[in-house]
């Protein structure tokens, strides 16, 4: 019987990680450069974000909290895209604000971006608020007196001159929210110190290291939809059937998983024949 | 405005991101001054972006604007408390910091105890402890769908993860026969639980890397000047030479020592 070479098999093991980079770089370049369109199926907790956002009326106030800063960017950025294009599109009241400071620059970019190419005016369609400092104090803030913790819009127009905020005085007349994390605050704090006190629907979106520790609160129905990470943000584009950089890069997501679970397989035989080979 | 139509400032800007990009992944080879720079650029960058909206997020627009505009003069007691923290840095007024402190710890805990029960632990206990068969008119059913997280079957999993998870942690009693059975049921949720999160970290870590390489794809057009390519090959290059200067420095003092 042939037995592996001990050599080949202690190589395998203490193997320069350098050549793990380079695979995983090709794996994803490779994908990137000649998409194959693989299939996206759509999660339950992505569909009801959606779902929800389509039973809106016109009119409807829809609040989107960007709490993501640049590092988190090519995982949640798409997310925003799609939520304003859809509620854009079903010309939603929408009010756009960050709790992260870092994020400001970025929100604001994404809004008046998608704004632009839906049409829609700042003031009259949507507003952006900015960003206030003391996350969850902000929320509970939002909820007594809206106006009050965002006097100013985040360039400068007091809130009271903005048609889009009209009847919007607390987090009582938001008819739809959701905060799209990357960390603290996010998520846990707008319903924490938001929807459990202010009731109002609540949705969210994150990264896919946040995803986890979020579904306890989709089950027990504290959020009504979870948008997690690039993969959730490609199923939303998906839905709205507008091709974006999310559902361009599940190619690549699932070319480097492939790679890191044959890695993973590889690096189990090998110890295993090295343990075996030990013990002889 | 260029002739190829991209603003000059947008063009400085792809380039530094592409540079900055390729600097922070020169850390995949090893540690250099390039990795170094990018790094603190970061850090520096992140700060100095975070001071500026501060000052004028809440210096000008919540505190100056206010009071000179509309007369808040009221707003200068959370001013004062905000400077008394400042005070920590003059050990002679250290102890002003403090009435600072004990205002944001009074208001924090004070806003965080009643939510968080109510959040946390209520509602999710109320989520846990669900019933583990439905009473319709037809009578009793047992929904055994695994995809749907409110059937029956997944109540009665959520139930006895919960009960084995917590028994795991229970350190007062010696976990032996039944007691060992249950821990190490416990043991086997907490380690489904730990390789799902990992695996959701390994596809943010991925997510992230997708996000940068295509931007580096998107700026290796023509249109930029093909900064990807461009920088690719100057840092290439000054790792070549940071190799050999190493490399001739281990020679120069093994010589020395010898």
């Amino acid at each position: 019987m042939n037995q592996p070479d001990r050599s080949i098999v202690s190589r395998m093991l203490t193997i320069d990680r350098r050549f793990i980079f380079v695979l995983i770089a090709l794996a994803t370049l490779i994908p990137l450069l000649n998409p194959v369109n693989l299939p996206i199926v759509i999660s339950p907790e992505v569909r009801s974000v959606y779902d929800h956002m389509e039973s809106l009326p016109a009119g409807s106030v829809f609040l989107l909290s960007m709490d993501f800063d640049p590092a988190s960017k090519p995982e949640v950025y798409p997310q925003a895209i799609s939520l304003l294009r859809h509620a854009f599109k079903k010309n939603l009241k929408v009010i756009g604000m960050t709790l992260i400071v870092t994020g400001t620059g970025m929100a604001e970019e994404v809004m008046a971006t998608v704004a632009a190419e839906m049409g829609k005016n700042n003031g009259t369609d949507y507003a952006f608020l900015g960003w206030r400092p003391g996350a969850s104090a902000v929320i509970l803030s939002m909820g007594q007196d809206l106006v009050g913790t965002f006097p100013q819009d985040h360039y400068g127009t007091p809130i009271g001159e903005l048609p889009v905020m009209h009847n919007v005085k607390t987090l009582r007349d938001i008819d739809y929210a959701v905060s799209l994390a990357a960390g603290f605050p996010g998520i846990d704090e707008w319903y924490i110190y938001g929807r459990d006190k202010y009731q109002f629907e609540l949705g969210g979106g994150s990264t896919a290291v946040m995803a986890p520790g979020l579904y306890p609160r989709l089950r027990a129905g504290q959020i009504n939809g979870l948008i997690g990470g690039l993969r959730g943000a490609a199923e939303y584009e998906k839905l709205l059937d507008q091709s974006g950089k999310a559902m361009a890069g599940m190619d690549a997501q699932s070319a480097t998983h492939f790679v890191i679970i044959v890695l993973v397989i590889l690096c189990n035989v090998f110890y295993f024949i090295s343990r075996r080979q030990k013990k002889v | 405005m260029p002739a190829n139509g991209i603003p000059i400032d947008m063009l400085i800007g792809v380039w530094v991101a592409t540079g900055l990009t390729l600097f922070i992944y020169t850390f995949l080879y090893k540690d250099n001054p390039l990795f170094k720079l990018g790094e603190h650029l970061y850090v520096g960058i992140s700060v100095g972006y975070s001071i500026v909206i501060t000052i004028y997020a809440v210096g000008v627009k919540l505190l100056w604007v206010p009071m000179t505009e509309e007369g808040q003069w009221q707003l200068l007691i959370p001013a004062l408390l905000g400077l008394m923290i400042s005070a920590r840095f003059f050990p002679k007024i250290a102890w002003l910091s403090r009435i600072s402190f004990a205002f944001v710890v009074g208001f924090g805990t004070g806003t965080i105890v009643p939510r968080l029960i109510s959040s946390n632990v209520l509602s999710q206990l109320e989520d846990t402890i669900r019933p583990l068969a439905t009473m319709t008119a037809s009578g009793l059913t047992y929904t055994m769908n695994f995809l749907d997280p409110k059937s029956d079957i997944n109540n009665l999993i959520t139930l006895i993860g919960v009960v084995s998870v917590l028994f795991y942690f229970f350190f007062s009693v010696e976990h032996r026969g039944m007691g060992q059975a249950v821990a190490r049921t416990g043991i086997v949720f907490l380690m489904i639980a730990f390789g799902a999160a990992f695996g959701y970290t390994v596809m943010s870590r991925m997510s992230l890397l997708i996000g940068r390489f295509d931007d580096l794809i998107v700026f290796s057009g023509a249109e930029y000047g093909r900064p990807t390519f461009v920088l690719i090959a100057l840092i290439v290059g000054f790792l070549i030479y940071l190799h050999h200067r190493d490399k001739r420095r281990a020679t120069m003092t093994d010589s020395a020592s010898s």
